[in-house]
């Protein structure tokens, strides 16, 4: 737990290094040094379909410690992970922005989130593309958003009327309830409902939920798409789950939000090849 | 047989609330939320119902093959909890139905006994205002995608609900002397054809009943699956789930589709 975290805010705080990367691929004298981005052509090409353009590869990255003791015991949340959770994902999401901002994006796409969650610190990493809208003049840094949607989905989003805002990320950590020896033992041979685990279980990822709905509401958002909620026992302490919920923020971009979807067949898979494998 | 309780967890109540107050939630993807848009709802917001869930015991005959009646009913119970509650979560935000419905079973460390059983979807809302709720007044559920729920649609037929059915079999091991008969021949062997047969059919006739309870003209996307959870290799789950479907006043709208032949690789 470090009291004091590094303004993510400014780009003052990314590393000497990050800074000369950047130096080089922003503009010089209008014509572009170069540019770096993990698209596919595919996805290239949809953006230019819609009259964005990739301008870099952008990372976030933030590693926050926790005391490797508060996972073993206790009840109900484990406040100090899910706060250390929290600062790890807004500190990389700031970055990424900040580094967005450094080569006058309008915003980040398909983002990829790595997480490592482990006794003694959680650690988030968030790679993705910056793009902006072909020959578009810098935008407050306030609007550059990021999101972990496709560059495929962005397209289609911004096709049928939306925009993306931002990520909102949720996460709880709870301790798993400890049951009784004697009810387990009277239990054994029932068909039963553990109501405590339920609960305790239902609250946690109702918890996680819910904070990215905050996140959403503060960023002003419509409604979040793509929502990933993953889950699980932590593999250094079976006693403690973790529940996480991202998406993309999005928001009404136009008045009138249709697509106007074509039903296809493909003809392709005609070849069916019958593989005929020897008897065993 | 439970004691569940009835009301939804208060964080739950929480998410809700923030949800009612216009901002939506959804697991769906980008073209799928875009085509639900498209079919004329509006996704509310992501909702889930759990439960935790201790399967009791039964005793197996080695050489019998029988259903585990108790098994059945746990998994039948489980599920139907889980479901009820992501219902009820629906209901509280006044859906007509739910789609993309996803239900998992999650095991623990620290319950070896005990199973997790977890359905979520996204709870959607008719933007013309008139209800779609199914025959018994709630909202319909179905675990069609939305390219699936927007083609449905399209051909006139509405899902009333996602209908299962369950049936934990043992299946009788062979016998010694049985074994060496068969050993080197080409034969059928009875025994385990007719289990497997007849846990898949108790299955599936399960689930039309609980498709024609909702007055369905048919089941769309059904499929069957085997699990054998922690029971060993010869006691399996045969779950058949899908969706039932009514046709509706609605005419079908879908333009035939165009053939294409793609490029990719």
């Amino acid at each position: 737990m470090t009291g004091a975290a590094p303004s993510p805010n400014a780009s003052g705080d990314l590393p000497a290094a990050v800074r000369q990367a950047l130096a080089v691929a922003e503009p010089v004298g209008g014509a572009r040094a170069g540019l770096t981005s993990d698209l596919t052509i595919d996805e290239t090409l949809i953006l230019h379909s819609v009259a964005w353009a990739p301008r870099d590869l952008v990372v976030g990255l933030s590693v926050q410690s926790v005391p490797s003791s508060i996972w073993s015991w206790g009840s109900g949340e484990i406040e100090l992970a899910s706060r250390a959770h929290a600062r790890a994902f807004a500190h990389a999401v700031a970055r990424l922005h900040a580094e967005a901002v450094a080569v006058g994006a309008h915003g980040v796409v398909g983002v990829h989130v790595e997480r490592r969650i482990l006794a003694s610190h959680i650690e988030v990493e968030l790679v993705g593309t910056a793009v902006a809208p072909a020959d578009a003049p810098r935008i407050p840094d306030g609007q550059v958003f990021v999101s972990d949607l496709s560059a495929r989905d962005f397209a289609l989003l911004l096709a049928g009327g939306w925009r993306p805002v931002a990520l909102a990320v949720g996460a709880s950590f709870t301790y798993a309830p400890r049951r009784a020896v004697g009810a387990a033992l009277r239990q054994q041979t029932q068909n039963v409902e553990l109501t405590n685990y339920t609960a305790a279980l239902y609250d946690a990822r109702s918890t996680a939920m819910e904070r990215m709905q905050r996140a959403a509401l503060d960023a002003h958002g419509a409604g979040i798409v793509d929502v990933t909620v993953t889950e699980g026992p932590l593999r250094f302490a079976a006693h403690a789950i973790g529940f996480t919920a991202w998406g993309t923020v999005v928001v009404p971009a136009s008045s009138s939000q249709t697509i106007d979807p074509l039903t296809v067949v493909s003809l392709d898979d005609a070849v069916n090849a019958f593989d005929v494998a020897p008897l065993a | 047989m439970s004691d569940a309780p009835k009301d939804l967890p208060e964080a739950s109540e929480r998410r809700l609330e923030e949800i009612e107050h216009g901002l939506f939630t959804s697991d769906l993807s980008v073209n799928e939320f875009l085509l639900v848009k498209e079919a004329g709802y509006h996704p509310l917001g992501l909702v889930m119902g759990s439960s935790i869930y201790h399967t009791g015991l039964q005793t197996r005959k080695w050489g019998e093959s029988q259903e585990l009646t108790k098994l059945t009913e746990a998994m039948y119970n489980a599920r139907e909890l889980a479901m009820t509650r992501m219902e009820e979560e629906a209901s509280e935000l006044g859906a007509d139905g739910v789609v993309g419905v996803r239900l998992d079973v999650n095991y623990y460390e620290w319950g070896k006994d005990a199973a997790e059983f977890i359905a979520v979807g996204t709870a959607v809302k008719a933007e013309d205002g008139v209800s779609r709720r199914n025959a018994l007044g709630k909202p319909f559920t179905s675990d069609l995608s939305g390219q699936d729920f927007w083609t449905l649609l399209r051909t006139g037929y509405l899902p009333q609900g996602l209908v299962m059915g369950t049936c934990v079999y043992h299946i009788a091991h062979r016998g010694l002397g049985q074994t060496l008969a068969t050993t080197g021949q080409n034969v059928e062997l009875p025994n385990f054809t007719q289990a497997l047969y007849e846990a898949r059919e108790l299955a599936m006739t399960r689930m039309q009943d609980e498709a024609s309870q909702l007055g369905a003209a048919g089941v769309v996307g059904a499929r069957l699956e085997e699990k054998t959870h922690q029971w060993g290799s010869h006691t399996i789950e045969f779950l058949a789930l899908g969706t039932a479907v009514t046709r509706t006043a609605d005419e079908i709208t879908l333009t035939p589709p165009v053939t294409i032949i793609s490029l990719d690789h």
